[in-house]
């Protein structure tokens, strides 16, 4: 049975208990205190996610402050006990305006009990929306929206359908006076190189991120240069493809109001949106991936107390482009005693708690390329023969209107029976994932 | 939310800190009770609200129940949703109190605002208290009805509830058959889905004794059925869909036709954001392809690409939960992946766990063509900070080369490895390198000269300093200086503090000096002196063995002790494919995380005592070997148990230590003729028979420690063998041959039931009338075990398993025996002996 949980519980970092809530009785109430003794006051924290104590599985997750631990004895679905943690932080941060730490908790903790309660019942996850739960569950106390009697002279939309039916996402008579959609594309760049300068791993994962204020029931289409929409599109219209950079996108996984079997047939993606924010759709690229960076590291250990460190940053996207925020950290070893640099562009300082020298530059314009050249001493320590093990060089960056993987929209329609016209805007962005450097 | 932790550490409400407040509450509540002032709401919000605060943290609240229930009358549903809140808190321990909170729920299920009929009919079911039931039923009745489908979601959830805090009135009611015509026929997709988890509850539950509950559940995976909810899955949310997919997996599709239907209809959910809805589709396609190979493989290819993006998306905990899934399937079918090997590349920040995962995909999906590859990827993480990563993954590169032919390559890397001088990393490579000249005798050349020029002193771990003694021994003659290294161990004995590198030591002086006799010898005499002095049981045993041999005859020795080598063929794998398969079955569960079937980790009453009645191999054996084992060892050793089969690696280790320290047999003579084995047979199960050969060196002395010393009182028409000795293998050999020959069901009496909870009562009770455990197990009220007796004067052995339930009392008993003719004598035998137990 994909039971998803038995208990769940809030943990502060000491373990006290913020939140609890019981929903079936086959977990006894001093689970916590197992937790707290077997997984927080050990070494264990952090060693695995899930863990088995007597005959309870936790399965527990650490987010910002706040230890989330679901506990239950049966064989449980434990890919759906983590999702719904995701799902039900995601839900309290839309309450709570943003912030899900202890304090939040405390200051709401009313409102988690009466959420956790609509959210979960008897282990069995139900709506997690917040676009609908919000109709509901206030802490204005207000007469519910299923009241015969409404308050003034809004028309009482049809609640019944909205809290447990079929377009769950989204509730009927939204009014705005401007109808906008904003659509972002965040792309993180995950990168692993050699010290050789091989490639060794290298991929994009991508978000396509909306943020939708739209009146009535709208049916949107979005159409982007990947390869197989644009290949679908020209059989269909009986025309060759334009010629141009088509995208083959490895995986794409969508929101739940992406219509499936129409992405499946038609490869476009339409679909109803929520009101507000919300992630349209995650992809995966691994080929043809643009760098925006390229790093070149040369570290040479002079003898035992001296290094030099020379690291060349060079940047490959369009000369009109600018990345933000490019932080470079270069690590050093733990007895580093001094260090002397000069950098070619930017700020950099050594920093001993996490035993590398960083290196910030508020703009990198394109196609230029900087350098950073050191010199290290290091306390020369006796009868110590074990070599420095070189972590990686790791890298920071946001370029603004730039896609790593080369993703464009082509065309965002919006169709509502109204007739009503939209503003609609896009916007690009690459980050750094996980973008390191061997050296 | 259970009071019990919070009065744990709030041993009572007495508790200073706590008291004064509750009483000013207390009184607070009092005066707002009655009053109709305007305003009365936002001041009673805050006193709610203090009360709740109080709850959470655990402060016991439980005295003012009676005053909250009093300020329940209001028409403020924020008050209400928090007098809920707590009334469910509490009154599962307050009973009494509960009853009157029954009147005003049930009011509120009656509300004119279908939100508060709702809410107050998940607290009435979640109350919890059972003499209350009765007021749930009719609410429940009504919620059922109701035409708000928010009302009916928590309903049918309330049956649920209800079933689990009394089943027969939830059956009597008949609301099963209710929830079953709301699920094919209500609109709304949330009751739906609720009335379909509940259903799967009950029925499951209620299929043990209930035929038609069996019938039902059954019905629930009928192809109309399926199809109907697969058809409309779409209007389900995500949640839900995991639920329906989990039920198409029972699902036995009819033909190809119907596989490739069902494949088509989910082939978007593949799609979904939600890893859960994901992973719930992967498992439907594999379970239907089972049958098709070639289709089964498509389904790989195809599920591949999905799996890869969850992992790189969302928190590591989540890829954790995907990637152990991937994990298996990888192990599953290495070749498919064999390609994708660069995502499982380790990135520097992830935390262990999952590097830990990848490592191990990497080492599964290593083929000729990536093995280059992966092995320097591998070689980098040897360097890595995190001292178990790199461990790791020096191991994976040594299993590598112990799949692979070609290990030329890989050779080269142990061996630098063993050149960048820290400690763990030459710790770990040594043990590799022992397995793997176990393996490729051919490479001993390369091995040995860079192997001769690690400072023995430099190595520390037992492991590794047991592997480096091994190699001295074993290639004595292609390392110079080997007898003086084993020379210089040996003269600090004293110190070396581990038991195993000390046999090592023993052994490999033995090897050097058939060898080069002349060198050794002083050495070897020292060891022998050390070693029969020596204080661990092991050491002295085989040091007393060695010097034995030696006088009886050193060729005899040379035989026993260093006979020719033959290289291992293949490590035992360390999970039977059998395990794999149920863990398989599994999919999408607890089971794939922690890499064993379900039944070895959930509780044991979760299991039946009938999933496994029939195969022994499955099942616990534990030797019983004597009376003397302390009830709790034992009771251990029966969770345990459960593990032997999958324990069983390294077990064809030539002149295994972990064999030898596994025990401590009491007398010295059986210990050595246990070495004796060891070194005669040196093969698997070395452990379970050294086990039976202390019987019978017990029974040989005389000793009689697992005999009867109570004589079999009124001789029964078929005598036993008192002494009757069987090991578990044979045991187990042949409840596997023989038929059963008999079959019965016998009531216990109470006495010989309450006695039954003394541990091992029951055991002793019938050795004193010469029926023997071999293996038992289980836990209330379900106790299984296994007995054997012999025929006096005749080898004739007669097996039986019996399976007691001490809430009915009564007794299953199936006998197996070699003499058919006489097992109904002994089934009598046992019967007697059984209605006998517990009688003073």
């Amino acid at each position: 049975m994909p039971v998803a949980a038995s208990a769940i519980y809030f943990l502060n970092l000491r373990g006290d208990v913020l939140i609890n809530r019981t929903y079936r009785d086959d977990v006894g109430g001093n689970m916590v205190d197992a937790f707290r003794t077997h997984i927080m006051q050990t070494k264990e924290l952090g060693n695995c996610p899930v863990r088995q104590i007597g005959g309870c599985s936790f399965v527990y997750m650490r987010i910002s402050n706040v230890y989330i631990v679901i506990v239950v004895s049966s064989n449980a679905n434990v890919a759906c006990g983590f999702k719904f943690v995701v799902e039900a932080v995601a839900l309290f941060k839309s309450y709570f305006g943003g912030a899900f730490d202890e304090d939040a908790i405390k200051n709401n903790f009313v409102l988690i009990y009466e959420l956790l309660d609509e959210i979960m019942d008897f282990g069995y996850p139900q709506n997690l929306s917040p676009e609908i739960l919000k109709l509901y569950i206030t802490q204005e106390g207000v007469r519910s929206p299923f009241s015969s009697k409404p308050k003034d002279n809004k028309p009482v939309p049809n609640a019944t359908l909205q809290v447990t039916g079929a377009v769950g996402w989204r509730r009927e008579g939204l009014s705005y006076k401007k109808n906008e959609v904003f659509l972002d594309i965040v792309e993180s760049v995950n990168l692993l190189m050699s010290s050789k300068g091989n490639v060794l791993r290298c991929d994009v994962t991508g978000k396509v991120l909306m943020k939708c204020f739209l009146s009535g029931m709208p049916d949107l289409k979005l159409g982007l240069n990947d390869k197989i929409g644009l290949e679908k599109e020209s059989e269909m219209k009986s025309r060759p493809a334009k010629s141009g950079k088509t995208i083959e996108l490895d995986d794409v996984t969508f929101h739940q109001c992406v219509n499936l079997t129409r992405f499946n047939s038609e490869k476009t993606v339409s679909f109803v949106p929520p009101d507000g924010e919300f992630e349209l759709m995650k992809y995966r690229i691994t080929e043809g991936v643009n760098l925006p960076f390229r790093v070149l590291p040369t570290i040479k250990e002079l003898g035992r107390t001296r290094m030099e460190v020379n690291v060349k940053v060079k940047s490959v996207f369009g000369a009109k482009m600018f990345a933000l925020g490019v932080v470079v950290k270069i690590p050093v070893p733990k007895q580093t005693a001094k260090t002397n640099f000069q950098v070619t562009t930017g700020r950099a300082k050594y920093n001993p708690s996490i035993d590398c020298l960083v290196w910030k530059i508020r703009k990198f314009p394109g196609q230029t390329e900087s350098t950073l050249s050191a010199e290290i001493e290091l306390i020369s320590t006796m009868g110590e023969k074990k070599s420095w093990t070189r972590p990686p060089i790791q890298m920071e960056f946001q370029v603004p209107m730039f896609t790593a993987s080369g993703l464009r929209v082509r065309f965002l329609k919006v169709w509502e029976k109204s007739g009503y016209n939209t503003v609609e805007w896009v916007r690009y962005i690459t980050k750094a994932g996980s973008y390191e450097i061997r050296c | 939310m259970p009071p019990p932790a919070a009065s744990a550490r709030y041993p009572s409400p007495s508790q200073p800190s706590g008291k004064s407040e509750v009483t000013d509450l207390k009184s607070q509540l009092r005066q707002l009770a009655g009053s109709r002032a305007p305003g009365v709401d936002d001041s009673k919000r805050d006193l709610f609200k203090k009360v709740i605060s109080y709850m959470t943290i655990g402060i016991d609240v439980s005295s003012v129940f009676g005053e909250m229930v009093m300020c329940s009358a209001t028409s403020d549903i924020v008050l209400k949703k928090m007098c809920y809140l707590y009334v469910g808190n509490y009154a599962k321990g307050n009973p009494d109190l509960s009853l009157l909170t029954i009147n005003f729920l049930q009011r509120d299920c009656k509300d004119e605002d279908p939100m508060i009929r709702g809410l107050a009919l998940r607290s009435l079911c979640s109350l919890r208290v059972p003499n209350l039931v009765e007021y749930l039923l009719g609410p429940l009745g009504s919620g059922l009805k109701d035409n708000n489908s928010y009302v009916r979601t928590i309903a049918v959830t309330g049956v649920l509830k209800l079933y689990h805090i009394s089943a027969s009135t939830c059956i009597d009611a008949e609301f099963p058959a209710t929830l079953k015509s709301l699920m094919l026929h209500d609109s709304d997709a949330q009751v739906v889905a609720n009335c379909l988890a509940a259903l799967q509850e009950i029925w499951s539950l209620e299929a043990s004794h209930s035929e038609e509950a069996c019938r039902e559940k059954e019905s629930l995976l009928s192809k109309p059925l399926i199809y109907y909810f697969l058809n409309r899955i779409k209007e389900f949310n995500e949640w839900a869909q995991c639920l329906i997919l989990e039920l198409a997996v029972k699902y036995v599709p009819s033909d190809s036709n119907d596989i490739f239907d069902i494949m088509n209809l989910l082939e978007d959910r593949l799609q979904h954001a939600n890893g859960a809805v994901v992973l719930a589709t992967v498992k439907v396609f594999l379970q239907l392809t089972l049958s098709m190979t070639d289709v089964h493989q498509q389904v790989y290819e195809r599920i591949k690409s999905p799996l890869l993006t969850l992992v790189s998306s969302g928190s590591p905990e989540q890829s954790y939960a995907i990637l152990s899934h991937l994990h298996l399937l990888v192990v599953r079918a290495p070749f498919i992946f064999a390609s994708d090997y660069k995502h499982f590349y380790c990135q520097y920040n992830e935390p262990s766990y999952v590097k830990k995962l990848k490592l191990e995909m990497l080492t599964a999906i290593a083929n000729e063509s990536n093995t280059y590859e992966i092995v320097t990827e591998l070689c980098e993480y040897a360097a890595n900070v995190d001292i178990e990563i790199a461990r790791e993954s020096i191991r994976a590169v040594g299993k590598i080369a112990l799949q692979q032919y070609d290990v030329n390559a890989i050779v080269d890397r142990l061996l630098q490895f063993l050149e960048m001088e820290k400690d763990y990393v030459t710790a770990e490579t040594l043990v590799l390198v022992k397995d793997l000249l176990r393996k490729h005798p051919q490479w001993s050349h390369d091995c040995i000269s860079v192997v001769g020029g690690i400072s023995s002193k430099n190595i520390q771990e037992p492991k590794a300093k047991a592997a480096l003694i091994w190699m001295l021994g074993e290639y004595a003659q292609d390392m110079s200086d080997a007898p003086y290294i084993l020379e210089n161990l040996i003269e600090n004995w004293e110190e070396e503090h581990s038991a195993e590198v000390r046999l090592h030591l023993l052994t490999a002086a033995m090897k050097c000096f058939f060898k080069r006799a002349p060198e050794t010898q002083k050495a070897l005499g020292i060891a022998l002196a050390a070693g029969i002095a020596d204080f661990h049981q092991d050491v002295h045993d085989r040091a007393l063995f060695y010097y034995r041999v030696l006088q009886y005859d050193v060729h005899v020795a040379e035989r026993v002790v260093s006979p020719p080598q033959q290289a291992v063929s293949a490590f035992a794998d360390t999970q039977s494919s059998e395990i794999k398969d149920r863990i398989f079955d599994e999919f999408n569960s607890l089971s794939v995380i922690y890499q064993k079937p379900s039944y070895m980790f959930t509780d044991k009453e979760h299991r039946g005592p009938f999933e496994f009645s029939d195969e022994l191999g499955n099942i616990p054996i534990t030797p019983e070997a004597s009376s003397e084992i302390v009830p709790a060892q034992q009771y251990e050793a029966n969770d345990k148990d459960l593990l032997l089969s999958t324990d069983e690696k390294d077990d064809n280790k030539g002149l295994s230590s972990n064999n030898g320290s596994a025990y401590t047999a009491p007398y010295e003579s059986s210990n050595i003729s246990s070495q004796m084995q060891e070194l005669a047979i040196s093969g698997p199960a070395a452990s379970a028979t050294t086990t039976q050969s202390s019987f019978d060196f017990d029974d040989l002395l005389g000793l009689g420690l697992s005999t009867a010393s109570v004589p079999t009182p009124s001789p029964p028409l078929l005598k036993l063998n008192p002494r009757a000795s069987l090991d578990p293998r044979a045991f187990q050999q042949k409840w596997r041959q023989l038929p059963i020959s008999s079959t019965q069901e016998y009531s216990v009496n109470p006495q010989g039931i309450a006695a039954l909870t003394v541990p091992q009562s029951l055991i002793k009770h019938m050795q004193s009338h010469s029926i023997h455990c071999i293996a038992s197990g289980g836990q209330s009220p379900n106790f299984k075990f296994f007995f054997f007796a012999q025929k006096e004067a005749e080898p004739s052995d007669y097996l039986t398993e019996c399976i007691i339930n001490s809430s009915s009392a009564k007794a299953q008993i199936k006998v197996k025996a070699d003499e058919q003719s006489t097992s109904q004598a002994f089934a009598t035998v046992f019967e007697t002996a059984l209605s006998k137990f517990g009688m003073p």
